[in-house]
């Protein structure tokens, strides 16, 4: 039946969706910027994965946690070297926060795409799936392998976050300074290191997430673009800085494009997720699951 | 001669009434002080009647025409001014671009809003610093440039939200000075704050807040012996204990 | 040092002298220069100058961070292609209506956006500049999708082409200077600096915001509708994400605020790419880290530093 076979398929993007999108609500949450180079981790992930099981001979299942290293080595790096600026202090600025995100984050999805590019190139060749299943049907829906392992991993690996947030100690300390950064300090939270462990985890999720989807397609250097629009979209959707509505946003996108794209329109398919965030911030800025705010 | 009159404000935010049924005058040529604890709703009643936040209910009156829920562009041009409990000036514009900004917006001509910037800086004692951003002022600084484009052109109504707020004493005794040489001149002043020998320093009359209502208003010295304001900020009662305890911090 | 070089009304006559002198260099490069390859060059650059005005003006002056200039450049020459492609409307008419055209989407933009600031607004501009790049890349039947639309030209000489983008500069220059020096030019970087303070203390913050959107849209319309008539061609790459990347590193390391700033950074950047071109097409590599480094350590530009030394001021 074509209508659950869209929602099954629908899901099992959604849940990719999520895992990419998580980190970068995250990064708002307590940052209050959009990392415009959000989607250049996926394509990280997606390349370290690749090029790991190919060139190594690995088994893509130690491929696997090598791209998160690399995802969380990105994002390390960025915090360290560009985000300090903003909360480290620093007073005279030609630019407010804002713009400085803005014009930095840019400047290094431009810069990440085309090193990869000059580097080394689109791929030719799909990463090892995780799963030599091809096809198999589970009740009525057909379903690959590797994207039913894929979305069974994301899946477990949004759990794990999920319990890290609400259970560990360093879970705590983000959700302390993501409500109230100041405050957290003063009582002793190291927000500075906080901000940077969230870097680490949004950039390890987003490359996961790029490694997951890499049997799928041919990896080149900007695949990472759509599904950061994507992430925009999902986390406008749930409220930026919400985790919970960023993940429950990204399952709504995947179910709506998937029955958009066959009942509406194939080719617009792309625009239909920004058209939806036009929509939301216009109608109703603070998301889905998000709190209005305006301060003066 | 009512200056203001505000009629039965009422504000919600979610389920709670934050400012319920407020009704004050403010008078011409005074000082008026808004006092009441934290929470009490003065700040929401500030952001009515600058246009930052349209009341549930009730009316506001300048000289008898309804200004209620007009924005705040369209207010302080027709002179209802506000300051805010944080500093607010452009950082990256000269100070003396700051106040002749001030004045443009006001309808002032650059030329005339020249020459009366000329005049506040050097009554604000600014001249030093009055060609660097504004950015780059101390925060001292930046309260007298604040002063400096409330004033360049005069306002009807200037409100003022805790400006003596983390204000050193020597800075609160020249913003003193500043309001009340204002007043001299006949300017009409609404004051909230907490610093309470500032308020009886300066304000000739008071209205006080809690839980959103008016609880007293009149004279300063009566608002603050009443009983209600002195259980308000104290929280518990003081009857019995002979002479009724004030408010009033003597110097 | 004077002390009054950081007056307004003196930084942007200094300013503006600057940018008039380096406009006049560009006039006289014609007389050294006559290869037609290199002329495209430059005349490019100019192009991305007139485009880095418009975008300063808007985020630089205005702080509205638009991710959406290369956007209405390719609304710009569609107009004028679809104008003539369908009703064989001459270039006289196509060009200013490109610039209507670009003004009013300008203005429903700047309406879409009016109560967002910082990410939100930016995300909003990108994702109305991507559906406008998918929309007009996916409508065969209309525009020939990604193919692209033939466009007429004003004239056969590159030489005089450069002569008309450069007085295109010229005009820009000048209207956004008498727009700047009077109230409004305050009155935005008012709203750059304080939204809230700006509308507590009388400036019509809409009205500025809606000035500022139509403004700097209509004068992308207007430069992408020239590059289409010189190079004969519009298609959806105009509207690319990274030609606004290009703008804004241009902006970014010319220096923000100010009009040289824009028209140095365009030309240093593009001319520098081109140079790069040919030790291995690294040149976006490298302004992107140029970027990076500038906003981090440089925010005031290339100008910054120059102005500030020139007028013996710190930067």
């Amino acid at each position: 039946m074509l209508a659950l076979d869209l929602l099954a398929n629908g899901l099992i993007y959604g849940c990719f969706y999520a895992l990419m999108a998580v980190g970068l609500a995250m990064i708002f949450g307590v940052l209050k910027i959009v990392n415009f180079a959000h989607g250049e981790f996926f394509m990280i992930g997606a390349y370290t994965y690749v090029l790991v099981s190919l060139k190594l001979g690995v088994s893509p299942w130690i491929a696997l946690p090598g791209a998160a290293l690399a995802g969380a080595l990105l994002g390390w790096l960025v915090e360290r070297l560009l985000m300090r600026p903003l909360y480290a202090g620093y007073a005279s600025w030609g630019f407010m926060k804002d713009e400085y995100a803005v014009v930095v984050t840019f400047g290094l999805s431009l810069l990440l795409i085309n090193l990869v590019d000059k580097t080394v190139g689109p791929y030719s060749f799909r990463g090892e799936p995780l799963i030599d299943v091809s096809r198999f049907a589970l009740g009525p829906v057909m379903l690959t392998g590797q994207k039913a392992i894929a979305a069974v991993v994301a899946v477990l690996l949004m759990v794990v976050l999920a319990l890290f947030i609400k259970r560990s100690v360093w879970g705590k300390q983000i959700q302390a300074v993501a409500q109230n950064r100041l405050g957290a300090s003063l009582a002793g939270i190291d927000a500075t290191r906080t901000t940077s462990l969230i870097f680490v985890i949004s950039g390890m999720l987003a490359a996961l997430s790029g490694a997951l989807l890499a049997p799928l397609v041919n990896p080149s250097p900007d695949i990472g673009a759509f599904p950061a629009v994507k992430s925009y979209v999902i986390v406008v959707l749930g409220g930026m800085g919400s985790m919970w509505g960023a993940m429950l946003a990204a399952l709504i996108l995947g179910v709506s494009e998937a029955f958009f794209s066959v009942y509406v329109s194939y080719d617009y398919r792309d625009a239909f997720g920004l058209i939806i965030l036009v929509l939301v911030l216009l109608l109703r800025p603070q998301g889905l699951f998000g709190e209005k705010g305006r301060t003066v | 001669m009512s200056l203001l009159t505000i009629e039965g404000l009422l504000r919600r935010f979610g389920g709670v009434a934050a400012v319920d049924d407020v009704s004050f005058e403010l008078r011409e040529g005074e000082i008026l002080g808004l006092i009441g604890p934290n929470g009490s709703g003065k700040t929401t009643v500030l952001n009515m009647l600058s246009g930052f936040l349209p009341p549930h209910a009730g009316k506001v009156l300048m000289r008898g025409e309804d200004i209620t829920g007009l924005p705040p562009d369209r207010l302080a041009q027709r002179g209802v001014l506000r300051m805010f409990q944080m500093t607010r000036v452009f950082a990256r514009m000269s100070a003396f671009d700051n106040l002749l900004a001030a004045g443009m917006a006001r309808g002032l001509s650059e030329a005339e809003s020249g020459k009366r910037a000329q005049a506040l800086v050097e009554e604000l004692t600014l001249e030093p610093v009055q060609y660097l951003d504004a950015g780059q002022l101390s925060g001292g600084q930046r309260k007298l440039l604040e002063f400096g484009m409330c004033f360049i052109e005069p306002p009807l109504v200037a409100m003022l939200d805790e400006p003596f707020a983390a204000v050193h004493p020597v800075m609160r005794e020249v913003m003193a000075q500043f309001i009340r040489s204002r007043h001299a001149q006949g300017f009409t002043f609404l004051l909230v704050s907490h610093d309470m020998p500032i308020i009886v320093d300066l304000c000739q009359r008071a209205v006080c807040m809690n839980a959103g209502r008016v609880i007293a208003a009149g004279d300063i010295h009566s608002v603050l012996k009443n009983h209600d304001v002195i259980e308000a900020y104290l929280g518990e009662s003081q009857q019995g204990e002979g002479e009724p305890p004030s408010l009033e911090v003597h110097r | 040092m004077k002390p009054t070089a950081n007056l307004w009304q003196h930084r942007l006559r200094f300013d503006m002298r600057a940018a008039l002198v380096i406009c006049g260099l560009i006039a006289l490069v014609p007389l050294f220069v006559t290869g037609p390859y290199a002329l495209g060059i430059i005349l490019v650059s100019v192009y991305f100058a007139i485009l880095a005005l418009a975008w300063n003006l808007l985020a630089g002056y205005t702080g509205q961070f638009s991710l959406a200039p290369a956007a209405f450049a390719m609304i710009g020459g569609y107009t004028t292609a679809l104008l003539d492609f369908y009703w064989k409307v001459p270039l006289a008419l196509g060009i200013p209506a490109a610039v209507v055209v670009a003004a009013l989407f300008g203005l429903f933009l700047g309406k879409l956006v009016l109560n967002l600031s910082g990410p939100y607004l930016s995300l909003t501009t990108l994702a109305f500049a991507e559906i406008a790049r998918v929309v007009i890349g996916n409508s065969h039947e209309f525009t020939r999708g990604d193919q692209g639309m033939h466009v007429a030209t004003l004239m056969q000489s590159r030489v005089g082409y450069y002569y008309v983008f450069l007085a295109a500069l010229v005009a820009v220059l000048v209207f956004l200077y008498w727009l700047l020096k009077g109230r409004l030019g305050r009155f935005m970087m008012a709203v750059r600096d304080d939204p809230v303070g700006a509308e507590s203390r009388g400036i019509d913050v809409v009205r500025t915001k809606m000035i500022a959107f139509c403004v700097s849209c209509a004068i992308c319309g207007l430069a992408g509708s020239l590059y289409g008539t010189f190079s004969q061609l519009v298609s959806p790459e105009l509207g690319l994400l990274q030609q606004t990347g290009l703008v804004l590193s241009m902006v970014v390391i010319g220096g923000t605020s100010s009009l040289s700033g824009a028209i140095l950074g365009a030309i240093l950047v593009y001319l520098g790419s081109e140079w790069l071109r040919g030790f291995g097409d690294i040149q976006i590599i490298v302004f992107a880290l140029l970027v990076i480094l500038f906003a981090r350590y440089v925010p005031g530009g290339l100008w910054g530093l120059i102005a500030a030394r020139l007028q013996g001021r710190k930067p």
